[in-house]
């Protein structure tokens, strides 16, 4: 039998999601799966303007970066005609990273015109309907190369993905950010870190961590299988929510003194509750540093 | 006289650029480069808090997303300190910063040698591909950049740099791992990139002593030797580096001549049917990158090449394999001499300016990088970048041609043309942001 077809279309974008993908430790076993039509880094049999100008036959198709119908050309077509082209003949197709798949970043320059593939932020774009039946949402900023690979080997291996109402596949994204941060005691007993640059305490309440109603596995499936955002002290900036991104990323949003949002289905009295009991004692253990506590 | 005009468009340089070639009695006579979609950073900026930057810029690049965060804290931090907020940076900040930005550098100097110039040049001058180059780029990059994200988090677009140091606060679980990373680079660059030990590798001061050099690095050098190659390929012969790093002192050079600069005297202006805006410094136009860096920094083995060839196709090349070396043993040191103890950021949460005006440079692997920052109330009212391409591709001024452009001038075939454009490692989306 001969391999799935795989080519992979640019808009919009900073080639970001490329250079993850690219860093895959196994790269070279899950691309064994398929046969590279087109690739923005790597080298492949087919030139993009043979890509442009005829029509190749193509299974999967991945797209990165944000959608313009209209004034970004290559090789003198509009970069539209041609992903759509392609998407009419594909058996699927991945929206890898937020741009391609709510519009990201670079939608901000003209709300308007510019979106996701099939959304624009949430909301249905009008080529939804016709590729929602073959359609897989990636969104991250960048996505981790791991959830590209799951999704490509689950279709090389004939398997379904379960996917959500904005199709994105549950395994990855019904979890947090928040699950797997190893600051997740300090979360529980509501210590926050007390500046940048410190191994202990949560970022939640002071400098804008967005993990705890975040969708995406980078607490579970770590960056290079090394680390992530917050393992490095870095807030979550919600990178993987249509969303993204939104202002004042570093700074926690308040509404007298507790975090304006909660965490991802969570009542407001919960928390209150929860926070009321945890505040009430002091724990030796969380207000020492980590390295430094001996009992 | 006969006049043919060619339209390529080249692909595979973090984007795409589109070529008009125009040829007067088959030989290049002038170049136009087009790219293509301009995506308004700048303008997404604007209104925005002013440390949303660091969130923001990495975005412009995918290759080089660590040396635009590098240079917007650098430019918060310039601003603070004019608006009289203190920032003293701890050496274990800025030393950790001064890694990662190095392991970013190598990964995109690698790629570019097994992704872009390997695979081309082989293709050019008709020698048959055996080898899978991408599995080496991607090995090595994979192995660089995992150190990297031991302090940053993640690779592309971390923003683990904040305003007054690095949000990371590493133990020595991560120093060995990073170090282990780190050996096997450089086991890599000793075997399979020039079949010697580091230390041999950087004991190499003139051309006479390039015949040592062996793996993949040797190949590249027999290949350019052998097809007549090594002389194409002259520009203006200037170079410019803006950023101080552990690679060189900012200066510029116009041919071996060294002097100092200043940053006030670099213009920005737009240009005719593209939307990559062209600088110059004082009127002239400079070369910026791994060459530039090495013949500012007086490297002996670079100035050596120069030389014999100036600025040409062999000394481009040669220049940026050869910053991989030097930039591996600079982590080595910067590994070893880590102070853990220090705090890894000097800053406290509360202090912020809400007003200033700040630049920040860094030397990507491109070439320098310039982010400005203008904030007022702490919003960002105007953000500036300049990236390394737009100095070495801009079409040029009435006086003369921009940088590429004049070291494809005077070549006979778009495929040797598209060759030596290729030796700037051109960053198509960086040059639209």
């Amino acid at each position: 039998m001969s391999k799935p077809k795989l080519l992979w279309l640019q808009s919009i974008s900073c080639n970001g999601n490329a250079h993850s993908f690219l860093n895959h430790p196994e790269l070279f076993s899950i691309l064994a799966h398929f046969e590279l039509i087109y690739h923005p880094i790597l080298e492949t049999n087919y030139l993009l303007e043979d890509i442009i100008k005829k029509r190749v036959e193509c299974d999967v198709l991945i797209l990165e970066g944000s959608f313009v119908q209209e004034g970004f050309l290559k090789a003198g077509v509009e970069v539209s005609t041609t992903i759509e082209g392609y998407a009419k003949r594909a058996k699927h197709i991945i929206t890898a990273g937020t741009c391609a798949t709510f519009g990201g970043i670079f939608k901000q320059k003209e709300p308007d015109k510019i979106s996701g593939f099939a959304f624009n932020i949430e909301e249905k774009t009008v080529r939804y309907e016709e590729y929602a039946s073959k359609l897989i949402s990636l969104p991250g900023c960048p996505i981790n190369p791991r959830w590209l690979s799951f999704v490509l080997l689950m279709i090389a291996n004939g398997k379904k993905v379960e996917i959500d109402r904005l199709h994105r596949p549950v395994e990855l994204y019904r979890y947090t950010v928040h699950m797997g941060c190893t600051r997740n005691e300090y979360f529980e007993w509501k210590v926050d870190a007390k500046n940048f640059g410190l191994k202990e305490g949560c970022l939640f309440y002071e400098q804008g961590c967005q993990a705890p109603f975040t969708r995406g596995s980078c607490n579970k499936i770590l960056w290079y299988d090394t680390s992530s955002k917050t393992r490095v002290g870095t807030p979550c900036f919600g990178c993987t929510e249509p969303s993204f991104p939104q202002s004042s990323l570093f700074f926690t949003k308040t509404n007298m003194g507790i975090p304006a949002k909660m965490p991802l289905g969570v009542p407001r009295r919960a928390y209150l509750t929860l926070t009321g009991v945890t505040k009430s004692f002091k724990i030796k253990r969380f207000s020492t540093r980590l390295l430094e506590y001996d009992e | 006289m006969k006049k043919i005009e060619i339209k390529k468009l080249i692909e595979k340089i973090e984007g795409e650029a589109e070529l008009d070639f125009t040829f007067i009695d088959g030989e290049i006579e002038d170049v136009k480069i087009n790219f293509g979609f301009y995506r308004g950073v700048e303008e997404i900026l604007r209104g925005k808090d002013a440390r949303d930057a660091l969130v923001i810029t990495p975005r412009v690049c995918g290759i080089c997303n660590h040396a635009h965060l590098i240079a917007s804290v650098r430019a918060i931090e310039d601003g603070y300190k004019r608006a009289g907020v203190k920032v003293n940076l701890s050496s274990k900040a800025r030393d950790i910063r001064e890694f990662t930005l190095a392991c970013e550098l190598i990964q995109n100097h690698i790629k570019w040698l097994y992704l872009t110039i390997l695979p081309q040049l082989e293709r050019y001058v008709g020698e048959k591909n055996q080898e899978n180059y991408a599995l080496k780029a991607s090995y090595l990059s994979t192995t660089i950049t995992k150190a990297l994200a031991i302090f940053a988090g993640q690779w592309p677009h971390s923003s683990y740099a904040v305003v007054g140091g690095v949000s990371c606060d590493p133990t020595y679980l991560d120093v060995i791992q990073a170090q282990t990373l780190l050996e096997e680079s450089i086991l890599f660059f000793e075997k399979v990139v020039t079949g010697m030990s580091l230390d041999e590798y950087l004991s190499i001061k003139s051309i006479t002593q390039l015949s040592k050099i062996g793996g993949d690095f040797g190949k590249l050098l027999y290949l350019i030797e052998s097809s007549d190659m090594a002389n194409i390929g002259k520009s203006h012969d200037r170079f410019i580096v803006f950023g101080d790093s552990p690679l060189s002192a900012s200066a510029k050079s116009i041919g071996t001549l060294l002097s100092s600069l200043d940053v006030r005297y670099l213009k920005e202006s737009t240009q005719e049917n593209t939307m990559a805006k062209a600088v110059e410094y004082k009127k002239r136009l400079y070369e910026v990158g791994s060459l530039s860096r090495g013949m500012v920094a007086k490297r002996p083995i670079i100035r050596s090449l120069h030389k014999r060839y100036k600025d040409s196709l062999l000394t481009r090349l040669f220049a940026r394999v050869d910053e991989v070396g030097v930039l591996l043993n600079i982590c080595k040191n910067l590994l070893q001499n880590l102070s853990l103890d220090e705090p890894s950021s000097t800053l406290p949460l509360n202090k912020v300016a809400s007003h200033f005006e700040g630049v920040g440079i860094v030397e990507a692997a491109r070439g320098s990088l310039i982010h400005r920052t203008k904030v007022k109330n702490s919003k960002i009212v105007s953000y500036e970048i300049i990236t390394p391409t737009q100095w070495n591709l801009s079409h040029g001024t009435k006086e003369e041609k921009g940088v590429a452009i004049k070291a494809m001038v005077g070549s006979k075939s778009v495929e040797e043309a598209t060759f030596i454009f290729r030796t700037f490692d051109v960053c198509s989306v960086c040059t639209t942001q």
